[in-house]
This record gives structure tokens, C-alpha cells and sequence, in this order.
């Protein structure tokens, strides 16, 4: 057997070589990194216009003044905060609605503590949410407004949507799953064996380590070995660091999850998909998807790992509503949010897409009179 | 002091012989000794003449040390040592059987590492990630399910019954739990000793092709290839799923036997537990979902008249 030929000699001059880059690295990455960074996030100004419990409700003014009448209120998951919304400059959704001439409100969830266990998922879409847009609408003396769901804030978007339609002149979702019943996406497939009930009972609030943990374990690979990598390599770059730091702000500082919300949700959605078949119920209201006839904007990410495009493709054919578009993004869950790319396509198309339906007819301000069959509340099935 | 000292012949003669000789002794001593009072029991001084007159006597040391000498009789009488001991072997017997219970189970594991790590058969590249590894984990649980759950799962009596049944219950739990938590780690485990068994076997191909490249960052990008394709891999594996269930599970029940063991322990002072608060928390929430139900019909009503 012929001997291994390998290149010792080029090997060692290439070891030399890394070895003094990585200290000259060094040396700048300290004077970095114990220099002064810019790391604040949801650095746009607003105003907290409305609170409730642990809720707080921002109010974000266009620089130009609005160019369109009806605002746009923005619900975020609760399983991450909304900050991610207006990261850091040049990368920030919120930034670049006001630049389009939109007024953002945008919930700001908080962290639930203990006393928030009880909460359930028609608490937060039937109380805080309907609290919150009636004090838009009376603020703006407006009938209706525009909502938009990111992720879970999707899926309440969407519950709100069905359930008091007559208040929401559009409804946009991103990255909102509504079909459960996928093996695409390790999400879909752990929930699907999670024994929700012994959690909650043990834990309370899911608490948000547990989840911050759950969430690396989808790619350990990336997220726990070679981002650090990444980034011992690109120390010596002071807007990488700052870009990098800002990102893990966001990335662990994960609330809790009240507990019954978490309950309901991962049994009547992740494990009995009841979203999608019109049959989840909310404080003994059932969940018509047919009922949401505004028209919708449903946003997805193509390399999603979280949220795949399988569990988000359906949407548009189970609403009522004549008028819905699907609008999928060559990126993943955090890239739609973040990436340069997308910030140059998903706004644009929203605040577009917005003006397009300015001008359309207000619904009346009383719920429309609907048929007895498909109003019929039945009670909540125990 | 003359002594009769029995022959030693097994343990029954042996505790009557010591028995005898601490009642002489004591007897001894109360006769050399004057006592605390300044005494003696005969009421004689040490060197053997009576005492003054009006030196008091002790009489409640006098009874007592009478009490100790009759209840000494009575041990050392053969018909009470031979009972005493009938059963001296029975908790040795129990001691000894735990123990051979456990070093048991400690050598049948011991045993099953050491053939993991002999065998040719189980190299890293065989380990297949959707076929995992878990006899070691069974073995382990089994053991503990037929030898040791059982001793923590006997009824306990007494004023302290509950509590000891707690301690008990969460000794359990936390076994169930290290156990769970153990085979999970194992199965995160796995991808990297297999991806670096496959990176092994490339670099050694490369190195007999003489295409070995000095740029180690190509080797870092394939490496990062495979780990996270051999997590993929894993993830979606039904073995999985269950190993991280299991967990969760475990870390649940073991959460809740602690916080109930704590709670237990902590009832003295003056703090509410997770369970009064929690109840406390639902009741304030359920009169603040009413009085918001009752404001909204109060607006409506306003509102239509």
C-alpha cells in the first residue's frame, strides 16, 4: 500500500500562517469587544399608549405623517419577543412600515410570570387583543383596522379575524402555520408526541429556557456550534459583533408561555390541527374560518425550519374571503424578519398591498347579521 | 473482684458475659466511690467506717442504680438472650442481600460497557441512529424497577409517615430522572461520534488519494455537513421523540416531587407555597375575567339606551 502523500510541509506553513492571523485577530477583537458597542435593539421611538396586566401596547408615528388612514397593528408570537420586529437599523420591519407612510401599533406581550398561568388562548385573542383594537378604533374614531400576525401572533390573528371580523378591514399573517398535520418541520413532529398536560401541570408557564432549548435542539448543529465559530472568526469586525450581539439579545431573552395557552395550543393545534377544519373554540366560539372575509395576505418562508411552507400553503383555501393572495419568500422564520434581502420585498409589498385596499368599503360597525347555523356557538367540548 | 467468666462459645453467652460484667462494674464502682452526695449506698464510707451522723443518703440514686441492677438481671437471664437474638440475623440478612443486589446490577452493567467498547461489531460507523443503543438504559431502569423502586415504594408508618413517603417519592423520581435525562444525552451524543468517525475514514481516503487539502476550513464545512445531516437524521426518528419525551416527562414528575418535598419542609415558616399562590392567582383571575365581563355588558346596555 502506497503511502498516505500528505502535504505536511504546506500544512505547517499554513498552520504559521493562521496562527499569527488569529492573534492579530485577537488583539482587535479586545479592543472591541471592550470598547463601546452599539447593541440596543427596538431602538425606533414610540409611545406606550395602552396597558394592561403585563401587556403593553406601542404606538410607532410615521417621520412623514401617515400616508394611509387606517393603522396597521402588529401581533407578535408569544414565544419570542416582538423586539425582532426592529432589530437594529436598516433591518427593522417597523422602521421600514413608518417609511412606507404606515402607523404601527405593535403588542408588546411581556413576561408572564406565575400569575399569568391562567391565561388561555381566548383570554389573550378575546381580551387583550379586543381591548387593544377598540381602543385603536376609538383612538383613530375608525370602524375597522389592519391587522398583521407574525407567527403565533398569526394564529391569533387569525382567531380574532374569524370570530370578530366586522372589526378588521385586512388581515396580513407571516409565517403563520395553520396546518398542523405535516411531518415537515421537526416542530410538527415532537408536538405532536408532547404530553401537554404533564408539563403544564409540573412547570406552570412552560417556562423559557425549557423552550430556548427546545428551539437550538432544531439545528444544534448551526445554532450551538458553528454560529460561535462564525463568529470567533469575525471578532475583529466591530459592526459583526455588534450585528451578532443584538441577535443573541433577542435570541435568549425567550418569555414564558402562560401555561393553559400552551395547553390549548399544543393539543388543539399541533395535535388535533383544529385551526385549519374550522373547529377550535375559544371561550365556547367556535373558529369559522369562513368568517374571516377581509381580504389576507399570507406571507411564508420557503427554507422555513420552523414554520415549513407546508403548514402555511393551505390557508387561502379555507377562508371565506374572495379576495387573498400567497406570497412565498426565498428565506427562513428569522431571515423574513431581518435579512437585507427581505426587507427590500416583504415591506414594500405589505405597505402596497395595504394601500391597494385604502379605499375600500368599511364594513358596518354592528357584526353582520349571519346565518343561525354558522353563528350557533356550541359549547366548549371539555 | 473475683469473676466467673463463662466459656465463649457464640454470640448469646457473649452479650450475657458482657451484660454481667457492666453490672459489676457499676456495682464496684458504687461500693469503692462515695457517690455525688458524698455518700455510699451502704451507707458506709470508702474505707469502711459509717459516715458521720446526719449525712444525708441518696435515696433516688439508690433506686435507680436498684432499677438499672434488676433490669441488667434480666437481660443476662438466658431465656430473655435467646429471644433477643433469635431474630440478630434477620436485618444482616437484609443488609447483605441489598448489597448483593446492588453490586449484582453494578457487575451486569459493568459488564455491558465493557463488551461496548470491545467489540469490533460496534464501531461508530454501525451505530445506526435510527436503531439506538438502548440496552444499557433498559438494563439500568430494570434493575432499578425490580430492586430498589420497591424498597422506595413501601408504605411508611408513624407521625412522620408523610413526609418520609415524600422523601421517598422523590429519591424515585430523581432516579427516573437522572436515568431519562442520561439516555437523552446519549442519543444528542451520537451524530458527533458518528460524524467524526465519517470525517476520520474521508480524511484517511483523502490521505491515501494524496488529495488532503491544507485548508483545514474545507474539512470544518464537511464536518459541519455531516453533523448536521446526522441530526436530521436522528430528530426525525421515532426513538427520538420518545427519548426526549421520556425526559420531559421525567423532569416534570421530578420538579414536582421536589417542589412538594420542599413545600413539606418549609411548612414551618411563615411562606406561601407554589400551590397557595396558584390557587390564590386563579380566583384573582376569575373575579378580574368577571368584573370585564360585567363592565362590557354594563357599556352595552349604556350604550343601547
Amino acid at each position: 500500500m502506497p503511502p498516505p502523500k500528505i502535504p505536511v510541509d504546506l500544512i505547517m506553513a499554513r498552520l504559521a500562517q493562521e496562527a499569527g492571523e488569529a492573534r492579530h485577530r485577537l488583539e482587535k477583537a479586545r479592543d472591541i469587544l471592550m470598547g463601546p458597542l452599539e447593541t440596543d435593539i427596538a431602538a425606533t421611538p414610540y409611545d406606550v399608549v395602552y396597558e394592561e396586566d403585563r401587556i403593553k401596547l406601542k404606538y410607532y408615528r410615521p417621520a412623514r405623517g401617515p400616508q394611509i388612514k387606517t393603522p396597521l397593528l402588529v401581533v407578535s408570537a408569544l414565544i419570542h419577543r416582538e423586539t425582532i420586529l426592529d432589530l437594529q437599523p436598516g433591518r427593522s420591519v417597523v422602521q421600514n412600515l413608518l417609511k412606507e407612510g404606515l402607523e404601527v401599533y405593535l403588542i408588546d406581550w411581556g413576561h408572564p410570570t406565575r400569575k399569568d398561568r391562567w391565561l388561555t388562548i381566548d383570554d389573550h385573542v378575546n381580551g387583550y387583543m379586543d381591548n387593544v383594537i377598540d381602543f385603536i378604533r376609538r383612538r383613530h374614531g375608525l370602524n375597522q383596522i389592519n391587522l398583521m400576525g407574525v407567527c403565533m401572533g398569526g394564529n391569533f390573528s387569525l382567531m380574532y379575524g374569524a370570530l370578530h371580523p366586522e372589526k378588521i378591514k385586512n388581515l396580513i399573517t407571516v409565517v403563520t402555520p395553520s396546518n398542523f398535520d405535516t411531518d415537515k418541520g421537526l416542530l410538527h413532529l415532537w408536538m405532536k408526541e408532547i404530553d401537554a398536560d404533564r408539563l403544564v401541570d409540573a412547570f406552570g408557564n412552560l417556562p423559557g429556557d425549557l423552550l430556548n432549548i427546545g428551539l437550538l435542539l432544531l439545528n444544534p448543529a448551526r445554532l450551538m456550534f458553528d454560529k460561535y465559530v462564525g463568529f470567533l472568526e469575525n471578532m475583529d469586525n466591530q459592526e459583526f459583533v455588534e450585528n451578532f450581539i443584538r441577535m443573541e439579545k433577542w435570541i435568549f431573552d425567550t418569555p414564558a408561555v402562560p401555561g393553559e395557552t400552551f395547553r390549548q395550543f399544543i393539543k388543539d393545534c399541533y395535535q388535533r390541527n383544529l385551526l385549519i377544519q374550522s373547529r377550535m373554540e375559544l371561550g365556547g366560539a367556535r373558529v369559522d374560518l369562513q368568517q374571516i372575509t377581509m381580504p389576507l395576505l399570507n406571507v411564508y418562508a420557503r427554507y422555513d425550519h420552523l414554520v415549513p411552507p407546508e403548514a402555511c400553503d393551505r390557508l387561502t383555501q379555507c377562508v371565506g374571503s374572495r379576495d387573498t393572495e400567497d406570497l412565498c419568500l426565498d428565506t427562513g422564520h428569522i431571515g423574513i424578519y431581518v435579512s437585507h434581502k427581505c426587507q427590500k420585498e416583504l415591506v414594500p409589498k405589505i405597505a402596497r398591498w395595504l394601500k391597494e385596499r385604502e379605499g375600500s368599503k368599511e364594513a358596518p360597525a354592528e357584526k353582520p347579521a349571519r346565518k343561525k347555523a354558522a353563528r350557533k356557538r356550541k359549547p366548549a367540548s371539555k | 473482684m473475683e469473676q466467673d467468666y463463662p466459656k465463649r462459645s457464640d454470640s448469646q453467652p457473649l452479650l450475657a458475659t458482657w451484660i454481667k460484667w457492666t453490672m459489676d462494674f457499676w456495682d464496684s464502682l458504687i461500693q469503692m466511690g462515695p457517690g455525688p452526695t458524698g455518700a455510699s449506698p451502704s451507707g458506709a464510707s470508702p474505707s469502711g467506717a459509717a459516715l458521720p451522723e446526719g449525712a444525708p443518703s441518696p435515696p433516688v440514686l439508690q433506686a435507680a442504680i436498684k432499677m438499672w441492677e434488676a433490669f441488667f438481671s434480666l437481660l443476662s437471664e438466658p431465656q430473655t438472650v435467646s429471644a433477643l437474638f433469635q431474630d440478630i440475623h434477620a436485618p444482616s440478612e437484609i443488609i447483605l442481600k441489598m448489597a448483593q443486589t446492588g453490586w449484582g446490577a453494578y457487575f451486569h452493567l459493568h459488564r455491558l460497557w465493557l463488551e461496548t467498547i470491545r467489540a469490533p461489531s460496534r464501531e461508530p460507523k454501525d451505530l445506526r441512529l435510527e436503531g439506538l443503543d438502548q440496552e444499557i438504559f433498559r438494563s439500568w431502569m430494570e434493575t432499578y424497577e425490580k430492586d430498589f423502586q420497591r424498597l422506595l415504594n413501601v408504605p411508611q408508618v408513624g407521625l412522620t409517615r408523610l413526609s418520609q413517603e415524600g422523601m421517598n417519592r422523590l429519591a424515585d423520581k430523581f432516579y427516573q430522572f437522572q436515568s431519562a435525562m442520561g439516555e437523552f444525552v446519549y442519543t444528542i451524543h451520537l451524530p458527533m461520534k458518528k460524524s467524526l468517525k465519517d470525517m476520520q475514514d474521508l480524511l484517511k481516503t483523502h490521505a491515501l488519494q494524496g488529495k488532503v487539502s491544507g485548508d483545514f476550513k474545507d474539512y470544518y464545512k464537511i464536518w459541519i455537513k455531516y453533523l448536521e445531516g446526522d441530526y436530521m437524521t436522528l430528530f426525525q426518528s421515532a426513538d427520538f421523540t420518545r427519548a426526549m419525551n421520556k425526559a420531559l416527562i421525567a423532569f416534570g414528575d421530578f420538579t414536582l416531587a421536589r417542589q412538594e418535598m420542599l413545600a413539606d419542609t418549609l411548612r414551618g415558616l411563615p411562606l406561601p407555597t407554589n400551590r397557595d399562590m396558584d390557587e390564590l392567582y386563579r380566583e384573582v383571575y376569575l373575579l378580574k375575567k368577571q368584573v370585564r365581563e360585567l363592565t362590557k355588558m354594563l357599556i352595552k346596555t349604556e350604550t343601547s339606551q
